[in-house]
């Protein structure tokens, strides 16, 4: 088990999973950022969350994403925006099987607003959709110890000026 | 090496939670600058626009020459004097009103019927308009735990100009 999680093939596995995670989430907050209103309410349309908590939700939940995305295609705290993108995909992920639950025959709301999304039905495919989010956010998480990005580089960088005479 | 990796996680966490606030701080402070900023807490309920689930079990539209086939347990749906008037041969009448239930002892006792009938198919005709009313009784029946659930598109009025099935006067 040491072996596997200390195999160093990791930090070159997960340098595409965190550039694709964080595609994906830097993607989906763009039109929440956008239009706030249309994605407050899609939150209520999910019908989960008290009247009180929606706008707030609306309005921080989006900046999460665009920063945790960012982190991870950077590579700037990685580990910690993966524990980010981790809760996220949790939280929705219970959103959408209680909307199922209910019988909601909605939109997804997940990169347009519901109300300009069509053929985007939430289903139990986008339950499936979102678990494999969800792995390789755990992946990410757990494996990308040594992450290859910009705080590498600077650090390389660094070390390099300091042996140059 | 596994407490390494168990602390540095747990770092990790930490960082998370500061991050996430430091973004939806920065979230805040935009919103409070953008002119179209949302109030932080809704003053009226949403009125969210979702359909509500079709009542009722599974069915399947067909056209009306499934009435040709063998083992078909053919049900009505429209009023007594649409029935009197025209009916498929072997037809049984359920009338499906949108305003009055169908009675649920009328719905369980057409389930037995089909249930003795020992019928490979049910198919369902009404009045052929938007929603039909034979897609409607033919939910209904089929919650009732009836399989293979199947109605003319079209309706009544399919079904005499396929003449898919014998007319009954």
């Amino acid at each position: 088990m040491n072996r596997f999680i200390n195999w160093r093939g990791h930090g070159f596995l997960a340098l595409p999973a965190r550039w694709y995670l964080g595609w994906v989430f830097a993607v989906a907050s763009i039109h929440k950022i956008a239009d706030p209103a249309a994605f407050a309410m899609d939150v209520a349309t999910y019908d989960i969350l008290p009247l009180q908590l929606i706008n707030v939700m609306a309005i921080c939940l989006p900046w999460i994403e665009l920063v945790a995305g960012i982190a991870l295609i950077t590579g700037v705290k990685s580990r910690a925006a993966a524990w980010l993108t981790t809760g996220m995909m949790i939280m929705f992920m219970v959103a959408l099987v209680l909307a199922l639950h209910k019988g909601l025959d909605m939109s997804c709301g997940c990169f347009a607003s519901a109300s300009m999304e069509e053929g985007d039905e939430i289903s139990w495919k986008t339950v499936l959709r979102d678990s494999g989010w969800l792995l390789l956010s755990v992946y990410v998480l757990i494996f990308d110890k040594a992450p290859l990005g910009m705080r590498t580089a600077v650090s390389l960088l660094r070390h390099r000026k300091r042996k140059t005479p | 090496m596994e407490r390494s990796l168990d602390s540095s996680i747990g770092k990790s966490l930490i960082e998370a939670v500061i991050i996430a606030l430091a973004a939806a701080a920065l979230a805040i402070a935009v919103n409070v600058l953008r002119p179209a900023g949302l109030p932080f807490v809704a003053k009226e309920e949403y009125e969210t626009m979702v359909p509500c689930p079709e009542p009722g079990g599974k069915v399947t539209p067909a056209d009306a020459a499934i009435l040709r086939e063998e083992g078909v347990f053919v049900v009505d749906a429209r009023e007594q004097r649409d029935f009197d008037a025209w009916h498929a041969a072997g037809a049984v009448r359920l009338t499906f009103d949108y305003l009055d239930p169908v009675p649920e002892a009328d719905l369980q006792k057409m389930a037995g019927d089909i249930a003795r009938a020992k019928a490979q198919k049910v198919v369902v005709y009404g009045d052929g308009g938007t929603p039909d009313t034979g897609d409607l009784l033919g939910r209904e029946i089929s919650a009732r735990g009836i399989r293979n659930v199947f109605f003319v598109k079209g309706g009544a009025a399919a079904i005499r100009t396929d003449g898919a099935k014998e007319v009954t006067p």
